[in-house]
């Protein structure tokens, strides 16, 4: 919120052709005067911004200190690249349209954009720079473009000789995939001495973090809207959450529709192979946990799994294990007593069919046969008779046997 | 002449301290730990720790406005003795001078301050030359060792007061 006024000195100079930041370096510099101009004049409608070019034909003055965003941005265009910069006078000729500025009481900035070589040397710019500091003028540095050897310490050395309570600032950017206004949006230069950042460089921060370059979570500046970054950050643990307990729930399917021999249909791939003998409890904590789609199936997958113990113990009635899952629909209960009640019907019937009875038809028979005088029961005959008695007794399971001889 | 002028300090001149504008009150180059206000302000100045640096060099400017018009007599400087200034230039009415055009226009009157004025002894001016002053600009050259920082502990200014309209005064006339 300081009332500021500020010359930015922007460098045309034949090195900004380079392609090194995206899509020109003199194109970059431009969006990010743009994006300083934009910002100065939103945390402080009084502000004033001016712009010159140190390079070309000479240093030249192409708006004086002004409010007025549109003029700012329409001389920028048309600006043609060449000659070579001569930053001692650019930062000189700022000064004096700095003292004329129209509002004494703002506070006097220069922002320098430093793109190609310094060609002079530390003394000089140290001279520069305590000259500004006498007349309480503030110097922001951008270092980019050239990198030359010594540069960056020229820069510092007239930084530190600017600096009065840091009120001075340099950045350096080296050329890379994120644009220069990017890079100069998180930096003092355009927060302002971290006053907070003002609601343009949140704003333009959010934009970026669109764009993929962020410095907030979520993209959502906390300062901003507290309220939105909080439902985001605790809508991300939920989901994570539920993902957790999605994926336990899936490996215990797949261990479940393991035993019963059939592939797991739900989405989640079971990396995890619970063994079978585990399965028993495992498959009672399922039944309590059931509420998703694949409910049919897991009380199908249930009902076989709870198939196999019942059906080892009798001894290997496989044909219940289809009757059942057709039998079964919810009910445990039910299930249980189908199940008993199938394998007592098993029993009565004669290796389905009656067979004790037969059995015991048969020896009573047989010994019947070995009282009767001149009857052999090893004999052939009398054995088919047998069986035939037995065809008989099949369809006359409660009544009493006629002797062999009635059938004869 | 310093018989003279003593008296005419102890007759009728008043401490101008109460007529500083202190919204505009500037001083360019000043060390901001140790600002114009520990020099200027009741109290700071009888401090004698607080006092008045110089930050990049040894040259000063200081900007006083007054809140109604002034005649000025003459300026006490208490400073010490190598680091306390020596060239001093005075300009009446000259609004936000810089460094750069600090020599552009003749002062209204200019000093060398002595040892003695360093002690505290009165500095007279050209009276003639301060009727009517509005706004006084004081710029510290050198001083008298020739170091890179000027110091100074106390800075009193004497003078008498022009009758002035008091704007506050003003009551609105009720319409008949």
């Amino acid at each position: 919120m300081v009332l500021e006024a500020t010359m930015i000195c922007i460098d045309n100079s034949e090195w900004m052709r380079n392609g090194d930041y995206s899509p020109t370096r003199f194109q970059a510099q431009a969006d990010a005067v743009n994006l300083i101009c934009g910002a100065k004049t939103q945390s402080n409608p009084e502000n004033t911004v001016g712009v010159l070019t140190m390079a070309g034909k000479g240093v030249r003055v192409l708006v004086t200190p002004t409010s007025d965003l549109g003029k700012i941005l329409a001389c920028m265009h048309g600006l043609e690249i060449g000659g070579e910069m001569n930053m001692t006078a650019g930062i000189q000729v700022a000064q004096l349209a700095l003292k004329h500025r129209q509002n004494k009481k703002q506070q006097q900035r220069i922002i320098v954009f430093a793109g190609s070589p310094i060609k002079y040397d530390k003394k000089v710019l140290e001279t520069i720079g305590r000259k500004l500091k006498k007349n309480s003028v503030a110097l922001d540095i951008v270092d980019f473009g050239e990198e030359d050897d010594g540069k960056p310490e020229k820069l510092e050395a007239l930084l530190s000789s600017v600096n009065n309570n840091d009120s001075s600032h340099i950045v350096h950017v080296p050329p890379g995939p994120s644009a220069l206004s990017d890079v100069l949006i998180s930096t003092p230069i355009f927060t302002g001495d971290g006053e907070g950042g003002s609601g343009f460089a949140a704003a333009a921060a959010a934009a970026a973090a669109a764009g993929g370059v962020s410095g907030f979570d979520f993209g959502v500046d906390p300062n901003l809207d507290p309220e939105l970054a909080l439902a985001l950050r605790v809508s991300m643990e939920e989901e994570r959450a539920r993902q957790e307990a999605a994926a336990k729930k899936a490996s215990e399917d797949a261990a479940k529709q393991e035993k019963g021999g059939e592939q797991a249909s739900s989405s989640q791939d079971a990396t995890m192979a619970e063994p079978v003998s585990s399965s028993g409890p495992g498959a009672d904590n399922k039944r309590a946990d059931l509420t998703e789609d694949e409910t049919a199936l897991l009380e199908q997958a249930l009902a076989m799994s709870m198939d196999d113990p019942r059906s080892s113990q009798s001894g290997g009635v496989s044909v219940g294990d289809t009757d059942m899952s057709e039998a079964t629909t919810e009910d445990q209960e039910l299930a249980f007593a189908l199940q008993m009640s199938v394998q007592d019907s098993a029993k009565d019937t004669a290796s389905q069919n009656d067979m004790s009875k037969v059995l015991g038809d048969q020896s009573f028979m047989s010994s019947i046969l070995a009282s009767l005088p001149g009857v052999d029961p090893n004999d052939p005959s009398v054995k088919d008779l047998l069986a035939s008695l037995q065809g008989q007794t099949e369809q006359k399971k409660d009544e009493d046997k006629p002797p062999s001889e009635g059938e004869k | 002449m310093s018989a003279q002028s003593a008296t005419a300090i102890q007759r009728s001149q008043v401490d101008l301290l109460d007529f500083i504008d202190w919204t505009g009150v500037e001083c360019l180059n000043q060390n901001t730990g140790h600002s114009l206000s520990n020099a200027l302000k009741q109290g700071y100045r009888e401090d004698e720790g607080l006092h008045l640096e110089s930050d990049a060099d040894e040259q000063l400017l200081i900007y006083i406005p007054f809140m109604q018009v002034v005649k000025l007599h003459s300026v006490v400087i208490i400073g010490p003795e190598e680091e306390g200034p020596r060239m001093v230039k005075l300009f009446a009415n000259k609004e936000h001078m810089g460094f750069s055009n600090v020599n552009d226009f003749p002062p209204s009157d200019s000093a060398v301050l002595s040892l003695d004025n360093l002690k505290g002894k009165p500095v007279v001016l050209k009276y003639v030359k301060f009727q009517n002053v509005r706004s006084l600009t004081i710029f510290i050259e050198d001083n008298q060792c020739g170091a890179d920082i000027t110091k100074i502990q106390k800075i009193i200014l004497y003078g008498t007061t022009v009758e002035t309209t008091d704007m506050k005064g003003l009551k609105k006339v009720e319409d008949h």
